[in-house]
């Protein structure tokens, strides 16, 4: 066969690979194919209409109050298609056990916009139970806390609470442009919240969240930026730390938990860039998803957890998918798994 | 104990000599066959970039091969790369088998990489075949990835670690040449997950390389072109790292 021939000929069976691939229906849902050489959404517009978001709601920035010892739930890769039963049970168990916020790992839903209207009408609900859990009301419109030790709550507004569900953003929430989707519900994927704790011997005690905006397996020049500028610290001038804890919430995992894992994580550079700022932030635990296997290691002092994914699809049966972390007053936190009992389809 | 001392010294000086080659191989697009005649190549290539964490950078990158035979070499490189902060070394043992008009290489690969503003020192075992044809090469192996951070905390030393061993890495690529490899010039398209000093876990570089004779002392210029995104196989390949390698090979 002459050699142009033989050219054309794998070029053709090339494309008709990508044509048959892209026309399956439940790949292509999964999968992008363009997106291994080039995203349809870029960090560092998302980093930057985060950091744009958060400063002008600065007015509006969440406080969560803690009255000791307190606890919050860390979930990951629920991938919500038409089934949200497991996410459903993470909002319950936490009412239940009235953990004081709920955190999510990233590719909470596939993206398809009725996903995110399944995982919107979820978070409504959920929003529902909590007010009704922990708020009692005023007057016809505003709300007060059933428990307020502090004092510093002001009665609120329905739209004013904020429900505490704290997610950061995954590839594939955003794989085929979602992040207009995303956004819509949550604004902001490069955060950070404080955890104000009235402890029992009358002080306070301050503990940080940090949300990193990792679902493009790198952080880019912009989130890189506003860290090297030290929006994050949280030191005082003299070099010691304002918090108790710091929490760090990623999507991409820094450590490759088995070999047969086909998920980019992060480059050389800035997996050491990471360690190195993990260490000087003095985080307490960095949690992670992604891979969608369990990993726990400690490196230089600080502790990373890597989760199993709680989606029904990838997990149908009965599990431990979620974690609970537990702050003890005093002075040390740890963690435990959390049974879901919720069941995923039976395969074909 | 001195003997022991002076032979650690010829092994050292060794390594040095023969570390210029092992990664230029990688970025070289032409023939790795033994060409019969020059039992020696050297490579030697400036590389200028810029990346997401570190900012922009340039260095060199130098390495040395020696055939002994048609069939067994050994090449050894170094690379300095600028305001990133990063020293490496290598030292690789090839032998090559011919099959039809192609040849098929094993590649036994050692080496170390210094990444000196985190304070993390890398070591890495690759093991690869390589299948080199006329147009077409493809490179299939397996990569053993150990670091650590060379100071750990002093508070720390008593319960943790500060080094980490990864699972084993699969190492792929695959080049395309548009003339045949012993054109006098030539133009190439690759794609990999890995280059002269990384393997990564399934971030994908690609670019374009080129090389040609040049009219003198069978010497030869190379480039490459090199996107290295991250996120590939996330779905989200994103800026990273761009970097464009310049270099001249010369064979005696």
């Amino acid at each position: 066969m002459p050699g142009k021939m033989k050219n054309t000929l794998l070029l053709s069976l090339l494309l008709l690979c990508g044509v048959l691939f892209s026309s399956c229906e439940k790949l292509a849902e999964k999968i992008n194919p363009a997106g291994i050489l080039m995203a349809g959404t870029a960090v560092e517009d998302r980093v930057d209409m985060s950091y744009k978001y958060f400063l002008n709601h600065l007015d509006n920035k969440v406080w969560l109050i803690a009255y000791g010892d307190y606890s919050f739930l860390v979930g990951a890769d629920s991938h919500v298609t038409t089934d949200p039963g497991r996410m459903d049970e993470m909002f319950a168990i936490g009412l239940r056990d009235k953990d004081l916020f709920y955190a999510h790992l990233g590719d909470i839903a596939d993206t398809k916009s009725e996903y995110y209207i399944t995982l919107d009408s979820l978070i409504q609900e959920a929003k529902y139970r909590y007010v009704q859990e922990n708020y009692i009301m005023q007057d016809e419109y505003h709300f007060i806390p059933r428990e307020d030790k502090s004092g510093y709550f002001l009665p609120c507004t329905y739209d004013e609470i904020q429900f505490p569900f704290f997610p950061v953003v995954g590839n594939h929430d955003i794989t085929r442009n979602g992040w207009a989707l995303w956004s819509n519900i949550f604004h902001s994927s490069f955060y950070e919240i404080d955890v104000i704790d009235f402890l029992d011997d009358g002080t306070m005690a301050f503990d940080h969240l940090i949300f990193l905006d990792s679902a493009s397996g790198t952080l880019g020049t912009t989130q890189i930026k506003l860290i090297e500028e030290g929006v994050l610290n949280g030191k005082y001038s003299n070099g010691e730390s304002i918090y108790r804890y710091t929490f760090v919430f990623s999507h991409t995992n820094i450590f490759k938990p088995q070999f047969n894992e086909f998920a980019s994580t992060f480059t050389r550079e800035e997996t050491f860039y990471l360690l190195d700022k993990f260490e000087e932030w003095n985080v307490t635990c960095v949690f992670c998803g992604h891979v969608h296997t369990w990993d726990e290691r400690n490196f230089n002092g600080v502790h990373y957890l890597t989760l199993d994914t709680m989606c029904e699809a990838n997990n149908p049966d009965p599990g431990d998918y979620i974690l609970r972390i537990h702050i003890d007053q005093d002075r040390y936190a740890y963690w435990t798994p959390v049974h879901m009992s919720s069941v995923g389809p039976k395969k074909k | 104990m001195k003997r022991f001392r002076y032979l650690f010294l010829i092994l050292l000086l060794l390594q040095a000599a023969t570390s210029a080659s092992a990664q230029a191989f990688i970025t070289y697009g032409g023939s790795r066959k033994f060409d019969g005649i020059h039992k020696n190549e050297i490579y030697g290539n400036l590389v200028y970039g810029g990346n997401v964490v570190t900012g922009r950078f340039f260095g060199e990158a130098a390495s040395y091969t020696r055939h002994f035979t048609e069939r067994w070499s050994i090449t050894g490189g170094e690379q300095a790369q600028l305001l990133k902060q990063l020293y490496s070394l290598d030292l690789t043992g090839t032998y090559r088998i011919p099959f039809k008009r192609s040849s098929l290489f094993f590649d036994a690969r050692v080496a170390g990489n210094r990444y000196h503003q985190w304070d993390v020192n890398e070591l890495l075992i690759n093991a690869a075949a390589y299948w080199e044809t006329n147009y077409v090469d493809l490179r299939f192996g397996v990569s053993f990835i150990h670091y650590h951070k060379h100071n750990v905390k002093e508070e720390y030393k008593s319960y943790t670690d500060a080094s980490y061993t990864e699972p084993p890495t699969l190492t792929v690529g695959l080049g395309i040449n548009i003339r045949p490899r012993n054109n006098p010039w030539n133009l190439g398209l690759f794609i990999r997950n890995f280059d002269q000093f990384y393997y990564e876990t399934w971030n994908i570089n690609w670019g374009l390389r080129f090389h040609a004779t040049l009219p003198w002392n069978d010497m030869k210029i190379y480039s490459e072109f090199n996107i290295r995104p991250a996120g590939s196989l996330s779905q989200l390949a994103t800026r990273y790292e761009t970097a464009l390698k310049v270099g001249l090979k010369y064979a005696w």
